[in-house]
């Protein structure tokens, strides 16, 4: 077996050399023909393999095709299985190692059925286009590009997923928002480059959804349990049956069902302040200070809902009144029992989504009855679920909108129109119905709120002076406008107008997978590491590592990212911001806290 | 949770000791007999993670069809034939013919018929959705495919994507000029890895061209733009990347307006859906990378994935393991070395969840109840519970089994301390000496000779101590059953052992250990030299019974369930 590990056998196995040059040289040879004759890829090997890797479902295709030949959970075949990496790792070395080795096998597996099952090719045959989240931990790289050479792939290309989502878009400069699982990023590339000290990130993403829905499901949703008997589901009313949640309905499947199916982003609220003190919500004010609505005459318009609302209420009276302890309970005390109680009493006011029946599957220790119970999802809870999202949280949890806005702010200033003016929405969040017309929303108001809230708290004081955070961007906001949002409002700019709702109706999560496709029909992309390349790294770590034998155990186990992988956070970063960690360390996830300089 | 036994492959681990069976990252090191494979030249486990996989046919799950390799990419790795899945509920559709009267109304019992009325849908058997709901009918039944390809050559994304490629392309090319002529990208022209790098991030290249120019924000701009406030600053934003505006085909504004892409007209739709069917799950919308409608009533139909049938091949030395026929309709094997006719297969008992066979017979007079209520007994800590190995011998020969239960090896003292401090406490005890398991034969032979093999294999074991002695009288097997470690019972190739654990009192969790099991066979060749080099797990037995005996061993994992507090 002519393993790639030595370095006779890496020149005995020599089919792909000449196939990477092969590729290389007609880059040059590039011509307009090209564009005419698609065909003479089918039974090339020229199309590369495209491959998306998230932290819950995975894209794969080959390039040159505008959709991917296959989307799968890495976890498994159910969404059960949880995300693949998070935003944590173990800081005890032992568990370190035991979470690495978990994480290598299962990438090696999802890896594996890439081409075995979604694409049925032959890894030796193909070049891999990764597409690369620009925070994605070095070592969780390192593994993918391990585990891709040693399945014998003839190079690995390293694309970042934002750039590619511009690609789609036919643009290679905006700010680009990728609003995915573990993660919301915002980074703004101008001329096909990253401005990576300028990224900026939240983890008000998928999984902050995911957690915050199953909360407000758990106390606010209604479980009816099946019947005892097929004859008294007749006799019994619905709504002596009903009972609080139990948590053993809301498995992952249930609620990521919710999540895909059922929830939807509503119009942006507009609540008084006066609204809000009602219900008491100030100490835990964190979270209230970002919800806090421009003091606006909105009480008329919603007054004429309020006739829609209250017959809803009626309706829905049914069940909550009957089951007292299922919808009112007093029964655990939770930190955030108040707010949560206060949200619920304020959102459902303003929401007019019908509630949703949905059948699950009783708890094991309740099987007692025949069928299946009934999950009755408040319609509430669909519409402003997401507002988590939008409300942020402390200083590193800041909303998803407020992450656009501490990008611009880091923008060099004669950049700030442009990038404003090209904000793309992309992931896999960003698909529920309503997320970028709520995000376009967001943003004006974050812009726009202070100056209200000055005058509406204390008319009688002068004002101290407000630490007005947005201030340098306030004359940015008849330029703000998003590529893909699918119901721009009337521009206020020409520039708006020009960008806003015109990017190509691609959607949201997909949108890095068909830059990657488009990178590699363009024979273009993200660095590229060749195998030998790679073997000789490889190579020569190997020889390093048996100079220092007697050295750690720990190094033994935990590989050693190698130094050929493409890694921004280990390039010097521009003026302004601190320089990168030592290259030893993997990156954390989070960006370094830098001091916010006001350009 | 049935107990269970899994197998060990070496693969994952360095050493040829198994990990502690409790770490997650553990399960992934023990499989199910049936997964393995076993490499006759190697002498060693295979399992599906360390074999090298080689496609050997593709063919369609559905109509059999093989197709050749060459055109698997070309027909996007699905049947390109009639075959379809049903987008709601994913069986198989059929090709039906429509009724010639009235073809809306009250489709109760479809004719399934290749020649009928002209316009043909398909139909789902399951669920009664058809294609004639979403606007797609076909005028002959055969070549569906064909006939649809024609909408998938127009879908907006690949009409948008080849808009995309011609929008790059000048661009590509001309600043693959430029950084090709930019004096920087030229200091090392012979290194062949350099040029290949820099074709290959060719953008980046372009960009750094124009930004040699005017670096953003830092030198050129900066001045510009404080002078100049708000008017003037407009036109210099519009475009500053070299880069002409690109004009979607379509664009999401536009699209939008027609119901999809999560605009205006689909928050109003998700406002009013009365019922969760009403919207297509994730998975039945997830994989089109154009913005679709998030109803459920307009999903189309999904042509069948491909299978392929694979071969798979030693890691080591790359000799086939498993090598399928190659027609699709053969369900048989030209090359088949799997593990099951190697090692013997173990199942786990724990006969105090099942009622014996004596209880059944007299609770089968009476009710089952009981027996289904002892059929859920749990594990309880403190408690000492017997379980029943079997063990069943697939070779032609007579194989000596040894059993061990390795203790945690301390290499690493503190993973060895961790893993003591998590790991439930109990005790396992499993008969120490050797024991027989008589050959496999063809079915017909056993009928009568089964007390001569019981004899024999009775003065073959009768080294094996007390364990063996309680065999002798088959009247005192019951009785023995509280002290039950030992030979149980033997019947054709099957030996039934007992083992006893003691759970610790304040044991939570799974109960599983790790057991080593030994065996030595009579080797057919005469020259064993050469299979050590495979893996460390075979050791030569050639000391007692001269040199055609072989011993192998492999670790195993036996989880006996969960243990209730």
């Amino acid at each position: 077996m002519s393993t790639p590990t030595t370095p006779r056998s890496k020149t005995a196995a020599t089919p792909t050399t000449p196939a990477a040059r092969l590729a290389s040289s007609s880059v040059i040879q590039s011509s307009p023909h090209y564009t005419t004759t698609r065909r003479h890829s089918l039974y090339g090997v020229e199309d590369r393999v495209i491959i998306d890797p998230g932290s819950r479902v995975w894209k794969v295709g080959f390039s040159g095709e505008g959709r991917p030949r296959d989307l799968f959970y890495p976890t498994g075949r159910s969404p059960n299985g949880g995300s693949l990496w998070s935003l944590k790792r173990a800081s005890d070395p032992m568990v370190r190692v035991e979470e690495d080795k978990l994480l290598e096998v299962r990438l090696q597996k999802a890896l594996r059925s890439v081409f075995h099952e979604s694409l049925l090719t032959d890894p030796k045959a193909r070049k891999v286009i990764l597409v690369e989240h620009p925070l994605l931990p070095i070592y969780i790289k390192d593994t993918i590009a391990r585990i891709l050479f040693e399945n014998q792939v003839p190079s690995v290309s390293f694309a970042s997923s934002h750039l590619l989502s511009l690609f789609a878009v036919g643009r290679i400069t905006g700010l680009v928002i990728d609003c995915g699982h573990l993660e919301s990023v915002a980074l703004p590339i101008f001329a096909a480059r990253p401005l990576y000290p300028q990224l900026r990130t939240t983890p008000m993403a998928g999984a902050r959804l995911t957690s915050h829905l199953r909360a407000l499901l758990l106390k606010f949703a209604t479980y009816l349990p099946p019947p005892t008997s097929l004859s008294s589901a007749a006799n019994i009313p619905a709504a002596n049956r009903a009972t609080r949640v139990p948590q053993e309905v809301l498995t992952d499947a249930v609620v990521e069902e919710i999540k895909t199916r059922c929830c939807f982003v509503g119009n942006a609220l507009d609540v008084s302040n006066a609204d809000f003190r009602d219900v008491d919500i100030m100490p835990l004010g964190d979270q209230s200070s970002d919800i806090e609505a421009p003091q606006s005459d909105s009480l008329q318009s919603e007054s004429g809902q309020e006739s829609t609302t209250s017959s809803q209420r009626a309706a829905e009276s049914e069940f909550s009144e009957a089951s007292g302890p299922g919808v009112l309970p007093p029964v655990r005390h939770e930190p955030g029992e108040t707010y949560l109680q206060a949200l619920a009493s304020m959102y459902t006011r303003h929401s007019t989504a019908t509630d949703l029946h949905m059948r699950v599957t009783p708890p094991t220790s309740q099987q007692t009855g025949t069928g299946l119970g009934t999950l009755i999802i408040p319609g509430w809870i669909r519409e402003r679920a997401a507002e988590v999202l939008f409300e942020g949280g402390d200083v590193d949890e800041s909303s998803v909108a407020e992450v656009i806005l501490d990008s611009l702010l880091r923008i060099p200033v004669d950049l700030r129109k442009t990038m404003a003016s090209s904000i793309l929405v992309i992931g896999g969040t960003a698909m529920l119905p309503g997320f970028i017309l709520r995000l376009q929303a967001e943003l004006i108001r974050a812009l726009a709120s202070l100056q209200d809230s000055r005058h509406s708290t204390r008319p009688d004081k002068p004002l101290p002076p407000v630490y007005d955070r947005y201030a340098a961007l306030r004359p940015l906001i008849p330029y703000f406008a998003i590529l893909n949002n699918p119901s721009p409002p009337p521009p206020a700019t020409a520039r708006a107008n020009a960008n806003a709702g015109k990017a190509p109706a691609l959607s949201p999560a997909m949108m890095a997978w068909v830059g990657g496709s488009l990178a590699g029909a363009l024979k273009t992309g993200g660095v590229e590491i060749a195998r030998e390349k790679w073997d000789e790294a490889e190579l020569q770590q190997r020889q390093n590592d048996d100079g220092d034998e007697d050295s750690m155990d720990l190094d033994e186990i935990v590989p050693k990212p190698k130094n050929i992988l493409p890694d921004w956070t280990r390039s010097p970063l521009t003026n302004g911001a601190p320089p990168a960690r030592q290259p030893v360390a993997p990156p954390s996830v989070s960006i370094p806290p830098t001091p916010r300089v006001e350009a | 949770m049935i107990p269970s036994v899994l197998y060990h492959c070496p693969c994952l681990s360095t050493s040829p000791v198994p990990p502690p069976p409790h770490l997650p990252s553990s399960s992934y090191c023990f499989h199910p007999l049936y997964t393995l494979f076993f490499c006759e030249e190697c002498d060693a486990i295979r399992c599906n993670r360390c074999v090298s996989v080689e496609v050997s046919t593709y063919y369609c799950p559905n109509c059999l069809f093989e197709v050749p390799s060459a055109s698997v990419r070309a027909e996007k790795n699905r049947c390109a034939r009639n075959c379809f899945m049903c987008p709601i509920c994913r069986n198989t559709l059929t090709v039906v013919a429509s009724d010639p009267p009235d073809a809306d109304a009250g489709r109760l019992s479809v004719p399934v018929s290749t020649v009928g009325e002209p316009p043909f849908y398909l139909y789902c058997n399951h669920c009664r959705w058809d294609s004639a709901e979403v606007g797609i009918t076909f005028e002959k039944p055969t070549g569906l495919a064909a006939q649809l390809q024609k909408h998938e050559d127009s879908a907006p994304d690949s009409l948008e994507f080849d808009r995309l490629k011609e929008h790059f392309e000048p661009f590509i090319r001309s600043s693959l000029a430029a950084s090709s002529a930019h004096p920087a990208s030229t200091v090392h022209p012979s290194s062949a890895a350099h040029s290949h790098h820099l074709y290959s991030s060719s953008i980046t290249a372009a960009a750094s061209a124009a930004l040699a120019r005017d670096i953003p924000g830092v030198s050129k701009y900066t001045p510009l733009s404080r002078s100049t406030s708000g008017r003037g600053g407009r036109d210099r934003s519009v475009n500053k990347d070299e880069m002409p505006e690109y004009r979607s085909r379509m664009d999401i504004t536009t699209a939008s307006t027609i119901g999809t892409g999560g605009g205006e007209a689909d928050v109003e739709f998700m406002k009013h859906i009365e019922t969760i069917n009403e919207v297509a799950s994730l998975e039945q919308r997830w994989g089109s990378s154009w913005v679709t409608s998030l109803q459920t009533r307009d999903l189309k139909p999904l042509r069948i994935p491909l299978h392929s049938k694979r071969s798979k091949r030693c890691p080591v030395c790359t000799h086939i393991l498993i090598k399928p026929e190659q027609k699709a309709q053969s369900v048989r094997y030209k090359i088949k070395l799997v593990a099951a006719n190697y090692l013997p297969a173990i199942t786990v008992a724990l006969p105090h969840m099942y009622p014996t066979t004596e209880t059944v017979k007299r609770a089968l007079a009476k009710s089952s109840a009981a027996a289904n209520d002892r059929l859920n007994a749990a594990l309880h800590p403190g408690e000492t519970y017997a379980f029943h190995l079997a063990l069943t011998n697939p070779l032609y020969d007579p194989i000596q089994v040894r059993l061990a239960t390795p203790r945690v090896h301390a290499t690493n003292t503190s993973t060895a301390n961790q893993e003591k401090s998590r790991r439930p406490p109990f005790g396992v005890s499993l008969p120490t000496s050797p024991f027989t398991v008589a050959a496999f034969a063809e079915a017909w032979e056993y009928d009568e000779d089964e007390d001569m093999y019981w004899t024999d294999e009775e003065d073959l074991g009768g080294g094996g101590g007390g364990g063996a002695k309680s065999v002798r009288d088959r009247d005192a097997r019951t009785k023995s059953r509280t002290k039950a470690v030992g030979v149980l019972e033997k019947r054709a190739n099957t030996t039934i052992v007992g083992g006893e654990i003691i759970i610790g009192k304040e044991a939570r969790g799974r109960l599983m250990f790790i057991m080593l099991v030994q065996y030595t066979y009579r080797s057919d060749d005469p020259v064993p030299s050469e299979s050590n080099e495979g893996e460390g797990n075979e050791v030569k037995g050639n000391t007692g019974k001269g040199p055609e005996t072989k011993t192998f061993e492999f670790y195993t994992v036996v989880d006996l369930g969960e243990i209730e507090g």
